[in-house]
């Protein structure tokens, strides 16, 4: 049974590890992520040059987003910075997850962050998606000041 | 067809126009309470005027940007790194920019480095970052 405490900026400890359920992904899952982006690339539904259909290439960036959920209760945060290295597409009818490790956490002018590595990868083990990412944490009771 | 035939260090890329609907950003994030994305109230209490985007739309607008620029070599062996620098709130409408910086060759292909950014109505970069992907010769 996972304990869900609630994270703070304390708590997290650079080095601890984060894994995502497995999610399979499916033309649904292409469909609603086309119109959210509002990019409906025919790779998405007909062949494209590697063979099938392929999803958009950041359609799994959530998933690695919210690694910190699998084992905090998050009250809320902000996303700072991304990177992605593309490195297979992702296709409909593989299960995907991600896993990250905290590689950093600090603080700059008054505010929390924490800085993961993810991999996003086949149910064989190959990597599709690997980067990083930094988030901010809102500390409950706080209001961030918005640029 | 890819435009990367064309590429050249200098050329700006065809703009992306995207308009931030709160529909948008729901199917994106999915609808939850005490989410600053989707639930108007928690957001406001979090000092914020109105509902945002998550930051992560604008990096698949800028991935957009650069599989229709580069096709199969940014969706297999492309990267993107960015960084948002101001909020994009639901009603905004922002314009995707993206630059050619640099050409270098890697292994028998040429890698494209572009700077791209997005912007929203009133002019203010919200997201700033470089792209890159495989193109041949």
């Amino acid at each position: 049974m996972t304990e869900f405490p609630r994270l703070t900026y304390d708590a997290l400890t650079v080095g601890e590890q984060f894994v995502s359920d497995t999610h399979l992904v499916t033309p649904e899952d292409i469909e609603a992520y086309a119109f959210a982006v509002d990019d409906h690339h025919p790779w998405f539904t007909h062949d494209s040059p590697v063979g099938g259909p392929v999803a958009h290439p950041t359609l799994m960036a959530n998933q690695a987003l919210h690694l910190r959920h699998s084992k905090y209760i998050v009250h809320a945060g902000l996303h700072a910075k991304m990177q992605f290295e593309f490195v297979e597409p992702i296709r409909p009818g593989m299960r995907v997850r991600s896993r990250g490790t905290v590689v950093d956490k600090y603080e700059r002018r008054g505010r929390q962050y924490m800085v993961t590595e993810y991999v996003t990868e086949d149910e064989t083990g190959a990597v599709l998606v690997r980067g990083q990412f930094t988030q901010m944490l809102i500390p409950e009771g706080t209001r961030h000041a918005a640029r | 067809m890819p435009l990367a035939e064309t590429v050249a260090v200098g050329q700006e890329l065809p703009a992306l126009v995207k308009e931030m609907s709160q529909r948008r950003i729901d199917v994106y994030s999915g609808v939850r309470p005490r989410s600053i994305h989707t639930d108007e109230a928690w957001a406001r209490q979090k000092g914020f005027r109105t509902t945002l985007a998550q930051g992560m739309m604008s990096t698949a607008f800028a991935s957009e940007m650069m599989t229709r620029l580069l096709g199969e070599g940014f969706i297999r062996g492309g990267t993107l790194s960015m960084a948002f620098i101001k909020p994009v709130y639901a009603g905004d409408r922002l314009t995707v920019h993206g630059v050619v910086r640099e050409t270098r060759p890697e292994s028998a292909r040429t890698r494209v480095v572009v700077e791209v950014w997005c912007q929203n109505q009133h002019g203010e970069k919200t997201a700033v970052g470089t792209a890159s992907g495989l193109t041949e010769g």
